[in-house]
């Protein structure tokens, strides 16, 4: 107990600990706050037209649809449609009409709608007498959301593996690692005493993480805590082995760095990607499918099912410590 | 003699490097740079324009264009609706057409609406005339390029920095430094020839394996120069930072800031048209700028700029070696 003492003191010191520590629950703050953030400027279109050249009439036929900017010259016109950051079309008068300019390097979107924007144009009264139903549809950003929010709690539950590795490469760099050996320690304790810090490390990162996005219900959150608790013992399980096989910080931190990029691009390429079969059973050897499809399950139905998901990070958990325990007994023998 | 000084504190450096696997790791992520570009980003990033579908049960119009796809019940299409949430619906069933179709925003419904009507008639195919000279797919290539380059000079040189500067300290080679018989200015100058010199090696690879060689020939040059600077600024905020600090954690705690807060922005504003008022005030933004417009062609001929970024490095460097000598003091 003394030990456990000792080793969550030694975290509590670390900065860079405390850094993966909090930094998922600032994330999920600022999603929880700035989650109506309106994008809508990013998507609505962008019309550069020539100073004095179009009628105020169809400037302000084109202001119906997006945003117009006026330019003195040709050549600032150019300019601002080759700009790469925009997608601008340019406008200009062609007698009764008008036409369009585009830089050729648009998505599809722009380019038609710059193709067939004259003809709106020359159709421009026969929209008045439509009848228009516009239906309401269900917060498009919401889905979105649970995705960010879903990565910041893989974050949160297998940065866990952060606290432990470096925990133990600073012991390596410091010489403790050589004091331990001849301290009255075992092997398991040591082991237990690791897994115990990074395990509440995650864990109590990804609830907070969890408390502050979520509102669940009883039985929903009991599968999150579930849920989070078999995760954060994988990610402990996974310090462990950094902490093991690196020998200094700066690899460590390497090695993390690669762990979290495939934890966190795996599920969601399966996600948006839509993988099925062999692959999406391919996707379920990192642990972090498994959990993100969970949190997205809870997060997006009432009514969860996420047996399967638990039976996978079990097994992951049990696996990982059986290979843990055989690489360590292998090493003794051959040390 | 003091030629033979910095190629023997080169040579170190190098080793140094080589031990730390720096190059491993500035290797790998050009393999996965590359092939996120190659086989992800180009292929996943594109946008068609909304799908028009029409259901006229009476066949009242004639002359529609191929672009709408005809349904053949109401359900279906509200069954096609609701899985393509952008697309537009026209209902002639009750004679005059009517438009359905889910709420986007204010100016794109307009834009929608508009769109599905002219579809009914029949007009004459025109096509935008082009000003650019980048295709969708050279233009997501040099921008993506640019990015990854800013992103990846930013970690390498203030982390690549550290990891081998941090070690030096700790082992007490500075003090070493402190009584051999070589200017002291050489020091910075081998570390930052290391860092420029993989920085640009980086830079040669990643542009010619992700826009193609005989665009990247013609652009290299000015994307280089603009890789120059950019090295050489982080490399010695990242010597100035190592010499202050205590250890690589607080390190760390000062590089996720600058990386967080210095280039966040930049993307926001670089690459989307959200614009922030206060972006001409950051001065990595006009480096960032400086390297994508290279990325496309259009090196900045401004001479404020280059005045500005040498004065900078400039000022950086005598910073640095103040610290140093400081650093060199505290232990002699």
């Amino acid at each position: 107990m003394r030990g456990l003492f000792y080793q969550l003191k030694s975290v509590w010191k670390d900065k860079f600990c405390m850094m993966s520590f909090f930094l998922p629950i600032v994330v999920a703050l600022a999603l929880k706050f700035i989650g109506g953030i309106d994008l809508s400027s990013v998507a609505e279109f962008h019309f550069g037209v020539l100073e004095s050249d179009l009628s105020d009439q169809t400037i302000g036929w084109l202001g119906r649809y997006g945003s117009v900017t006026a330019y003195k010259t040709q050549e600032e016109l150019t300019a601002a449609i080759n700009e790469p950051s925009t997608y601008m079309i340019g406008v200009t008068s062609d007698g009764g009409s008008i036409q369009t300019m585009v830089s050729g390097d648009e998505l599809d979107l722009f380019r038609q709608t710059a193709d067939t924007l004259p003809a709106l144009y020359e159709g421009r009264e026969r929209a008045a007498e439509i009848s228009v139903n516009i239906l309401e549809r269900p917060d498009m950003m919401a889905g979105f959301q649970n995705i960010f929010i879903a990565i910041t709690l893989i974050v949160a539950m297998f940065m866990g593996c952060t606290f432990n590795a470096m925990n133990m490469i600073a012991e390596k760099e410091n010489g403790i690692d050589l004091v331990n050996q001849v301290l009255p320690v075992t092997q398991s304790g040591y082991v237990i005493q690791k897994i115990f810090v990074g395990f509440t490390g995650g864990c109590l990162s990804a609830v907070l993480t969890a408390c502050c996005y979520f509102r669940l219900q009883w039985g929903s959150a009991i599968l999150m805590l579930v849920l989070i608790m078999l995760s954060a013992f994988i990610a402990a399980l996974i310090g462990l082995f950094i902490g093991k096989f690196s020998e200094s910080l700066m690899v460590g931190v390497v090695y993390i760095k690669i762990v979290m990029i495939i934890f966190m691009a795996v599920p969601l390429v399966s996600y948006l990607l839509a993988a099925g079969g062999l692959a999406s059973v391919l996707c379920y050897f990192v642990p972090s499918s498994a959990a993100f499809e969970g949190i997205m399950n809870l997060a997006a139905s009432g009514n969860p099912a996420i047996a399967k998901d638990l039976l996978i990070l079990m097994a992951h958990c049990v696996i990982w410590f059986l290979l843990y325990l055989s690489i360590s007994k292998w090493q003794k023998k051959h040390t | 003699m003091s030629w033979n000084n910095f190629c023997s504190l080169f040579k170190k450096d190098c080793q140094m490097m080589i031990a730390g696997k720096f190059f491993l790791v500035a290797f790998g992520s050009l393999i996965i740079y590359t092939l996120f570009i190659n086989f992800g980003y180009v292929h996943y990033m594109n946008a068609e324009l909304y799908n028009v579908y029409l259901y006229d049960p009476q066949g009242t119009q004639q002359e529609v264009s191929e672009r709408i796809h005809p349904v053949a019940s109401l359900e279906e299409l509200n069954a096609v609706l609701s899985a393509d949430a952008n697309g537009v619906g026209i209902d002639t069933s009750s004679g005059t057409p009517g438009i359905v179709f889910y709420y986007g925003s204010e100016k794109s419904d307009n834009h929608r609406t508009d769109y599905a009507l002219s579809l009914l008639h029949q007009e004459n195919e025109y096509t935008a005339k082009i000003v650019g000279s980048n295709t969708l797919e050279s233009k997501q290539r040099k921008e993506m390029c640019s990015e990854l380059l800013f992103i990846e000079i930013i970690a390498v040189g203030f982390l690549g920095i550290a990891s081998v500067l941090f070690k030096e300290k700790q082992m007490g080679a500075i003090r070493v430094h402190a009584v051999l018989p070589f200017k002291k200015g050489l020091f910075i100058m081998a570390k930052l020839a290391v860092f420029l010199l993989s920085d640009l090696i980086f830079t040669v690879l990643m542009t010619v394996l992700n826009i193609g060689f005989p665009d990247a020939a013609a652009i290299l040059p000015a994307v280089l120069v603009q890789t120059a600077i950019l090295s050489l600024i982080m490399a010695l905020m990242g010597f100035g930072c190592t010499m202050m600090l205590k250890d690589f954690r607080q390190f760390s705690l000062a590089y996720v800031i600058i990386v967080i807060f210095a280039s966040a922005p930049i993307f926001l504003s670089a690459n989307t048209s959200v614009k922030m008022a206060w972006m001409d005030l950051h001065p990595f933004y006009h480096v960032y700028m400086g390297l994508k417009n290279a990325c496309f062609g259009m090196p900045v001929i401004n001479p404020v700029y280059y005045i500005c970024s040498v004065c900078g490095i400039v000022i950086l460097f005598l910073l640095a070696q103040a610290v140093f000598h400081r650093e060199m003091g505290k232990e002699g």
